[in-house]
């Protein structure tokens, strides 16, 4: 730009600034009111949206699918397009030339005017940029597939009963239910080995949290005890593990105190004339007592325990529940001690606690509700426990 | 634009108006929560009521002031740490017993019993207390604290109360 | 009540003896400048969320850990335990989006209003390089909180980094400071994060709201110009 532009340039700008405005408080009244806004709009979504949980890292983990924070993702969709052996020219070469063009973009721009419509090509091409940046976002977030993600349990509360769910599926085959231990029945390979109980003062006190952890995602293949951890070759990763760590601290340890908003959780209560629900009462027992063993891969004759529909229609010998008839279900049956021609009474290695058993045999003789809403009408047509009673007096 | 002197100053009044409370509410809105985010762990009382063993009576030997530390686990936000507590016991008789923190009352440095001159002594400031527990010299604004304690089946039990 | 004010008058004075108080309040606030509209509200909209970021980010780091063992428990810990915590965090999370957001709009209108040129061009260099620095503190920072998310998409990242020839493993491997993502990467991110880039920035800013006052706000073009 030459002298006289440049005079031409500041006579101009100090004549509109002289008709102009002053900057307090005129501009800064605007201003206020935007960043006002943006106030209100970030403690509205700290508030209303919040920070979505994500799991902790686990470098085993590789279902998991990386993506880059949302501005970068027109840079990383970019990068799709780019062939293998050049990736280099896409992914640093290109995005650092378009830094190094906007940098001395004042001194690569020639032109004097300043009004978009005479400078057509630059902004032209900055606008053929901008819309293949959104573009390249958007195809982006379409693209990719949904993340698959187990549980992230946050609170206390949450980790306990999360740990609590780990243990019941994965620990208490062996370990019981309560980590007592005892002889091992029904697992293929383990048969009849006894185990100490892990629930012990002694055992609480000389285990940190690390070893436990370390126990569990390493195994202790010597006493016949399989890696868990993903990382040896077993299914949890680091968040799971931890809950299981967390839960056995806060329900066998004596030093620790379980915290008030986490006592009485996972195991429900009954009413003397409440009709039990599968989703209330059922599945939080099932999942405790039984889903170890009645889950696929498990020598069961094929019973699955895992939703509604499995622990009502499936086994080789179904259906195992009828609903009404507890007498006659098998499940009944064998939660009852009896034995079978195809099957010893369940579970295997100790009776289930009678109000455990009630339960059951009060939710079959009500018709077997799957959710508290049936549980509920059937109550109210029984009128109080006029119809199907309770077996017991 | 038109109209200059009384409009314009109206005009830059409400603005100012505007303004400053607008300011306020996000002073308000933003730093009122920062305070409570900053003091909000101090306000968090772990109170504790506990029995702590400390072992059989025959431990301690009658008129000799021993020491008995324990280690208690304690969640402080995130973290489990171990807090460690340190008291004398001095047994009298079968019956009668005195238990001390080794808390020295002038600033919580820990008192040691000193054999020879029959005395807890402080490290820091130089605080003397008799084996009664009182102050015999120095800073130390109150004699010791004592714990209660109960005995049974021969073993002896300390009250540690907290919050 | 009467000799309150002038006691304030009083004081007023003798801070304004010291500090040239009313010689800043004519520089800075009580200048004259071009009608302007609403777009060029971004730059001070930015500088908002700027101020934001430090002061949730300062009272972040009261609680954060920055090592494997317990970032990620520290930051679940301000989450769900520290009273309003979740404010905190949360601005600071949205703020860092809305920041990159309205670095990259205000730049827009600079560009589509031409106020790059004459005589400006050093703002608008001094700008760009506050724009690096903005995605280099989104990119730092997202590693922080040590989840999943973060672990993954910075071992991309910092791959990205690595793939021109000869110079490009280096690369990689001083943002990692090894060769894989570790404690040293968690800790120097967050040295990045909370000292190295802000202190730039904060210099960058305060030359670039220099240049703004010493040369006035642009004009909106017109036509003829």
């Amino acid at each position: 730009m030459n002298e006289e532009l440049k005079k031409k340039y500041w006579e101009r700008y100090l004549r509109l600034k002289h008709k102009g405005v002053k900057f307090y408080p005129d501009v800064v009244y605007k201003d206020l009111v935007v960043s006002f806004a943006l106030f209100l709009l970030l403690v509205g979504l700290a508030a209303f949206v919040g920070v979505k949980p994500e799991p902790p890292v686990d470098p085993n983990d590789t279902s998991y699918i990386p993506r880059p924070e949302w501005y970068f993702l027109f840079l990383f969709e970019f990068l799709k397009f780019i062939p293998g052996e050049l990736e280099w020219v896409g992914a640093t070469v290109i995005p650092g030339l378009a830094i190094l063009v906007l940098l001395l973009l004042p001194f690569l721009d020639k032109n004097p005017h300043r009004h978009w419509s005479k400078r057509k090509v630059g902004t032209g091409v900055m606008t053929a940029i901008v819309l293949a940046m959104v573009g390249l976002t958007i195809r982006a977030v379409v693209t990719t597939p949904p993340q698959e993600e187990g549980p992230v349990a946050l609170s206390l509360p949450e980790q306990i009963a999360l740990g609590q769910e780990l243990y019941s599926i994965h620990c208490a085959e062996c370990h019981g239910p309560d980590g007592e231990g005892g002889e091992i029945q029904g697992v293929e390979g383990l048969e009849g080995v006894v185990l100490k109980p892990i629930n012990s003062q002694d055992e609480m006190y000389t285990r940190s949290d690390q070893t436990l952890y370390n126990i569990i995602a390493y195994g202790q293949q010597d006493l016949g005890m399989p890696p868990f951890g993903r990382a040896y070759g077993g299914e949890l990763g680091p968040a799971e593990i931890k809950a299981i760590v967390t839960f056995m601290r806060y329900t066998w340890d004596d030093r620790v105190e379980l915290p008030a908003e986490a006592q009485g959780g996972g195991m429900p209560t009954l009413g003397p004339d409440e009709v039990p629900s599968y989703e209330e009462h059922v599945e939080p027992l099932v999942k405790r007592y039984c889903v170890s063993c009645h889950r696929p891969g498990k020598k069961n004759n094929n019973y699955l325990m895992t939703s509604y529909d499995e622990v009502m229609h499936s086994g080789d010998h179904a259906p195992v529940i009828i609903p009404g008839d507890p007498d006659n279900s098998i499940l009944i049956q064998l939660i009852q001690r009896h034995e079978l021609d195809f099957s010893r009474p369940m579970p295997p290695t100790k009776a289930l606690p009678d109000d455990v058993v009630d339960i059951f045999v009060r939710w079959v003789a009500a018709g077997a509700p799957q959710t508290a809403a049936e549980a509920d009408q059937i109550e109210a047509q029984q009128g109080g426990g006029a119809a199907p009673a309770t077996p017991q007096p | 634009m038109s109209s200059h002197n009384p409009h314009d100053l109206s005009r830059r009044d409400f603005l100012k108006v505007v303004g400053s409370f607008v300011g306020s509410v996000m002073g308000l809105g933003l730093g009122l929560p920062l305070v409570s985010y900053f003091v909000s762990p101090a306000l968090e009382v772990q109170g504790g009521d506990k029995w702590i063993p400390a072992g059989p009576l025959e431990n301690y030997p009658i008129g000799q002031p021993t020491l008995f530390t324990f280690t208690l686990t304690k969640k402080h936000g995130w973290e489990k740490t171990s807090q460690s507590y340190g008291v004398y016991i001095i047994r009298h008789s079968d019956t009668d017993i005195t238990v001390f923190s080794n808390v020295c009352t002038h600033l919580a440095c820990r008192v040691r019993w000193h054999d020879d001159q029959e005395q807890f002594i402080c490290p820091c400031h130089d605080a003397h207390f008799a084996e009664s527990g009182e102050v015999l010299s120095g800073p130390a604004p109150r004699p010791l604290d004592q714990y209660e304690y109960k005995i049974e089946d021969g073993t002896l039990y300390i009250h540690l109360v907290e919050g | 009540m009467t000799d309150k004010p002038s006691r304030m008058q009083a004081l007023y004075a003798w801070l304004d003896e010291r500090l040239g108080l009313s010689t800043i309040y004519k520089v800075v606030l009580d200048r004259k400048v071009p009608k302007v509209n609403w777009w060029y509200t971004l730059g001070s909209a930015t500088l908002f969320l700027f101020t934001m970021q430090v002061i949730t980010g300062i009272f972040l780091t009261v609680y954060y850990v920055p090592t494997p063992d317990h970032a990620y428990d520290s930051v679940n810990y301000i989450m769900q335990d520290v009273s309003f915590g979740w404010l905190v965090r949360g601005i600071h999370h949205w703020g860092a989006s809305f920041m990159v957001l309205f670095v990259f709009l205000h730049m827009l209108r600079v560009f589509y209003m031409g106020a790059y040129k004459y005589p400006r061009e050093l703002t608008w260099v001094i700008g760009v390089l506050l724009f690096v620095l903005t995605l280099g503190m989104g990119f730092t920072g997202y590693l922080l909180p040590w989840n999943q998310r973060a672990y993954w998409a910075t071992t991309v990242g910092t791959q990205i980094a690595g793939t021109p020839p000869i110079i490009g493993p280096w690369i990689t491997r001083i943002l990692r400071g090894g060769e894989e993502i570790s404690a040293l990467t968690l800790s120097r991110f967050f040295s990045l994060h909370i000292w190295m880039i802000p202190a730039l920035m904060a210099l960058l800013i305060a030359v670039h709201l220099y240049l703004v006052i010493r040369i006035g706000i642009s004009n909106p073009p017109s036509k003829d110009e």
